[in-house]
């Protein structure tokens, strides 16, 4: 027996331990295997593997029993996934249900999640855009929250890293606020999307821009994707369903399998991690603690270096329970900050409208990405009476459709036949940045629990006055830039989303300089338990503007080499 | 496509029906796989004539060449909320004496052109009534002109052999000239 245990411990012993095999924990994996370090990934999910496990990927709109659409009793028995634009009968099977994963709600908040190997990136929606200084000297310029511990020289190395392999998609924009990347060509602006460009030049010189949004799909450099057994983005649109091409980087179709060949990779699915086991003797993290979700049994693995890329609330949650004599409140927080300045994006406002001009034309086959408005205001120096801004999306569309009137053999012909255009409709929604509070917080529940023995994680995030100054701003500016393009009928949104619902949830375990008012150093170890990492975003300082999971993948595999370079692992 | 599995096995062990009892205690068929709507096999078959009313067979299939009335029950059934599906059912239940109202006849008596002016008088019912029957009526109606519509646009019928659907809708142009892109006719 005594034999037996000490095999089953060295079997269950790696050199690192990734939590999570998402977007981040995929990186973070790609990079450790990649240099030889033998690395286990935990994921809380079912395995999805790429091609064999996307049901729906080549299914036509009539092989959906209800058209793609979601029935009521769907509806109604998930009240917060339902929410989500891409919560759909052709995606549905890649969400998190409400009945089986419960969280409280201190205050209204649609946590999104997505618990499979490759977690979210397979549903995300594929925006990468660059943080700049700008966004890193934010809080110190305007006095919130705490300085980032690094700037945008420390992470460029990396975001060109990240950028080549995934394979972004852009146009060198010259830009000092979204620096230019290793851009494969970029997708086409239409006609009405190019004038409105125009416009802003014309209006506002060279203070507002929009572009074309940086997107991870492949569009060039083919032979070099073929490696990773990935083809050229099809522009199917249909992304949400995982591609059968590997057109757009997710973890499933590129990271993982990537890492899986080196043969250094180990996957645990099905596996939930309880806690990060502490050992005080050694003052150093020692392994995780995970349940089975199937059989509900306890396992124990170890570990030299234990990642945490749980997806940002639920890495607060494995910390939060990580709890030892030496941290009664969860593993690393001293100084009683974990869990607290979370942060999101405000999609709150909207707006739209319609352009008479270019009657003539439309557009034919479809683009997996649209315009960009990086964010203007308050950009240079505090020019309002709010803090920091928004960045927006931009598209223009021109839609065929059918006269629908009347019925019998003329509303036959008139459906086969679509002959009506109507004039360009012209849309816009914001993404503003939101400010940390100590306030805006997550908890362990004291007395619920989950399936698998987990205190239930409590959230408490809401806007504030700024968000609500933003969202006025949003409208008014948008709307005078809009007419001054001679856009017409234009309405603008305030749907009162709760927080969440922008799936860019940030915050809990934030870096900084200093231990008494941050948990992560600036290599994003925990500063009081420095072999555990944490890339994903939980780790944000701030939220600036920016769709961010190209942020947390350069972190992840600027994070994976230090920790090589710290423990003399690998060939680096 | 799990249900259709599934009406595939009750059609074999029930000819497609089941017997409950209703309020009266006679018993009534009902087709248990629209278990929100109490559809009797009558009232299905004369949906089917109505949504082929609405789209008619010509040089193309129609309505009920596609078993549209199928696809209408299903969405009525599952994503239409409730007070949709009570107007629809109630409607479905009238429209015989409305057809007899209009028309002279029950629906399927009557001649072609004689039902396209019961739908559309149907319809064309006034917000502004104040019967409930004459409500339900157009309620019913109008869901099951856009289920038809809906029906029949993404059938595979359409979707392969006339205006087939493209998974690859091939690369984007955000400038083309309306003007240059050729439309074959198509005939109804």
């Amino acid at each position: 027996m005594a034999n037996f245990n000490i095999d089953a411990t060295q079997q269950r012993t790696f050199q690192a331990i990734v939590i999570g095999s998402g977007l981040s924990g995929s990186w973070a994996a790609k990079e450790l295997c990649e240099h030889g370090v033998k690395t286990l990934v935990i994921e809380r999910g079912r395995e999805v593997k790429h091609l064999r496990d996307y049901p729906t990927t080549n299914m036509l709109p009539f092989e959906f029993e209800h058209r793609g659409q979601l029935t009521k009793q769907i509806e109604e028995e998930n009240p917060v996934v339902s929410k989500c634009y891409a919560f759909r009968e052709d995606a549905m099977h890649f969400f998190v249900k409400d009945k089986e994963h419960p969280y409280i709600q201190e205050k209204p908040f649609d946590w999104i999640r997505g618990y499979q190997v490759g977690g979210k990136s397979l549903l995300w929606a594929r925006q990468v855009q660059r943080w700049s200084d700008f966004d890193f000297e934010g809080p110190a310029r305007d006095g919130f929250a705490i300085d980032w511990p690094i700037r945008y020289n420390d992470i460029a190395p990396w975001y060109s890293h990240v950028e080549k392999f995934a394979g972004v998609s852009g146009n060198k924009d010259g830009l000092p606020n979204l620096p230019d990347g290793e851009f494969l060509p970029g997708f086409e602006l239409n006609i009405v999307e190019k004038y409105f460009q125009e416009q802003l030049k014309k209006h506002y010189g060279d203070s507002r821009h929009m572009i074309l949004a940086r997107c991870a799909h492949i569009t060039g450099n083919l032979e070099y994707y073929k490696q990773q057994g990935r083809l050229q983005c099809q522009s199917r649109n249909l992304c949400q369903r995982g591609c059968p091409f590997g057109g757009y980087f997710s973890a499933n179709a590129s990271t993982l399998p990537w890492a899986e060949r080196t043969g250094n990779l180990t996957m645990r699915t099905d596996a939930v991690v309880h806690s990060i086991i502490y050992d005080e003797a050694k003052g150093k993290a020692t392994g995780v603690r995970m349940v089975d979700a199937n059989t509900k049994q306890t396992e124990e693995y170890f570990a030299d270096v234990i990642f945490v890329n749980a997806a940002a609330l639920n890495t607060n949650l494995i910390l939060l329970n990580s709890t030892s004599n030496r941290f009664p409140n969860g593993l690393g927080n001293d100084n009683g900050l974990l869990g607290k300045y979370v942060a999101f994006h405000n999609y709150r406002a909207g707006i739209s409208a319609e352009y008479e001009g270019f009657a003539d034309y439309t557009t034919q086959g479809g683009r997996p990405t649209s315009g960009y408005f990086p964010r203007f205001r308050n950009l240079h120096k505090q020019e309002t009476d709010f803090l920091r801004g928004y960045a927006a999306g931009f598209s223009a569309g021109k839609y065929n459709y059918a006269d629908q009137s009347g019925i019998g053999l003329s509303l036959k012909e008139q459906l086969l036949n679509p002959s009506k255009y109507g004039n360009w409709t012209v849309g816009s929604h914001m993404m503003g940045e939101t400010i940390p509070k100590e306030s805006n917080l997550v908890t362990l529940s004291k007395n619920e629990k989950d399936a698998w023995g987990i205190p239930l994680l409590s959230v408490h995030v809401e806007y504030d006055d700024n968000d609500e100054k933003m969202v006025k701003d949003y409208q008014e500016q948008m709307t005078e830039m809009f007419e001054k393009a001679g856009f017409t009928n234009i309405r603008v949104r305030d749907d009162h989303r709760a927080p969440g619902l922008d799936i860019h949830e940030m915050g809990g375990v934030r870096m900084g300089k200093d231990p008494k008012t941050s948990l992560l150093n600036k290599n994003h170890q925990l500063h009081a338990c420095a072999n555990v990492y944490v890339t994903d975003g939980a780790c944000m300082t701030s939220t600036s503007t920016q769709n961010p999971s190209l942020t947390y993948m350069a972190f992840a595999a600027r994070a994976a080499h230090h920790a090589m370079k710290n423990q003399r692992w690998g060939k680096i | 496509m799990q249900r259709r599995e599934a009406l595939k096995s009750l059609a074999v062990l029930t000819g497609g029906a089941i017997l409950v009892p209703s309020c009266n205690f006679e018993k009534e068929e009902i087709l248990a796989a629209y278990s929100n709507l109490k559809v009797t096999p009558a009232q299905q078959s004369l949906l089917a004539q109505i949504a082929d009313t609405i789209i008619p067979p010509g040089k193309l299939k129609g309505a009920q060449d596609l078993a549209i009335q199928d696809f209408i029950l299903v969405m009525v059934n599952d994503c239409v909320a409730q007070t949709g599906q009570t107007q629809f059912t109630i409607g479905l239940q009238a429209f015989n004496s409305f057809s007899k109202k209009k028309g002279g006849k029950n629906f399927s008596k009557l001649e072609s052109t004689a039902k396209e002016k019961v739908i559309a008088e149907g319809l064309s019912i006034g917000a502004e009534t104040t019967d409930e029957n004459q409500k339900a009526v157009r309620e019913f109606l109008s869901i099951t002109k856009r289920f038809t519509i809906q029906g029949f646009m993404m059938s595979q019928y359409i979707m392969t052999e006339i205006k087939p659907y493209n998974l690859i809708p091939g690369s984007y142009n955000g400038e083309v000239l309306i003007s240059s892109i050729s439309n074959m006719k198509i005939d109804g």
